[in-house]
């Protein structure tokens, strides 16, 4: 028979197996990072791509700002504060889509090479693409939570998806907190 | 529920993003005067830290916290 106490058992054993689930992938998925971030101090070592600093601190700043609305709209629907969480999940979308744009649109536009130009230009798209394709699917992530939020589907008892999708939105800005520096600040130009 | 805790968890996400900002703009001063490389891997990875620690709440992990479905 399931009671009351069983029941949260095994509610609590459920996400705690998704938890570990969850992180287990953002671990196997810093190794690509990683793997990446080592081949560009092995093959540029202390020459850096010559970028537009500007645009990779307002990129930078972007992303920063959306990883403070993501972290606002998990504590709202854990407080059971639908609207504050649908606009802060909202915001966030909207920075992500400006990060992709500031990055993709703008950088790579900017950029003096191409992906085929060499040792820079290769580490450069590489870097830069992974990661911009991680926010993509980060925001298609945001776009679920969001529609589900608006249809009310989360409680501050029952909200796991928020709370993936949350980690993996600051997950994507912890791998740029190393590549800014790696391709923007490190070795001269 | 504990009112104040979600209040204060709001609290602790501003003063985060304050110290990434700050970090952040540390980081860019250093870097475009070409300071050590050191103490941009110190600051980098300070911030990896907080967000770990405060934003991705890896201590979730162990189980003591946030006990929803």
């Amino acid at each position: 028979m399931n009671t009351p106490a069983t029941t949260l058992e095994k509610r609590a054993y459920k996400i705690g197996t998704a938890r570990v689930g969850l992180w287990l992938f953002f671990l196997s998925d810093a190794f690509v990072f990683a793997a990446l971030l080592v081949s560009r101090f092995y093959l540029l070592g202390d020459k850096r791509p010559h970028l537009e600093q500007g645009l990779g601190l307002i990129v930078t700043s972007v992303l920063l700002i959306s990883s403070f609305f993501m972290n606002r709209a998990e504590v709202q629907i854990s407080q059971g504060n639908r609207k504050a969480f649908v606009t802060s999940t909202l915001i966030t979308m909207l920075l992500g889509i400006v990060f992709l744009v500031g990055v993709v649109g703008f950088e790579w536009g900017l950029a003096p090479f191409g992906p085929a130009d060499g040792v820079e230009g290769a580490m450069f798209y590489m870097m830069t693409g992974m990661h911009a394709f991680h926010v993509l699917t980060g925001v298609v992530f945001l776009f679920i939570i969001l529609r589900n939020g608006i249809k009310g589907r989360y409680s501050p008892e029952k909200h796991w998806a928020v709370e993936a999708a949350a980690n993996y939105w600051h997950f994507v800005d912890l791998i740029w907190i190393f590549f800014y520096p790696a391709l923007y600040l490190i070795g001269t130009v | 529920m504990d009112k104040n805790k979600p209040m204060s968890e709001l609290r602790r996400g501003v003063m985060v993003f304050l110290a990434l900002a700050i970090l952040t703009a540390v980081e860019y001063v250093i870097g475009t005067n070409e300071a050590p490389t050191i103490f941009l891997w110190v600051i980098a990875i300070f911030k990896g830290a907080l967000v770990l620690v405060y934003f991705m709440h890896i201590a979730r992990l162990s189980g003591s916290e946030g006990g929803h479905e």
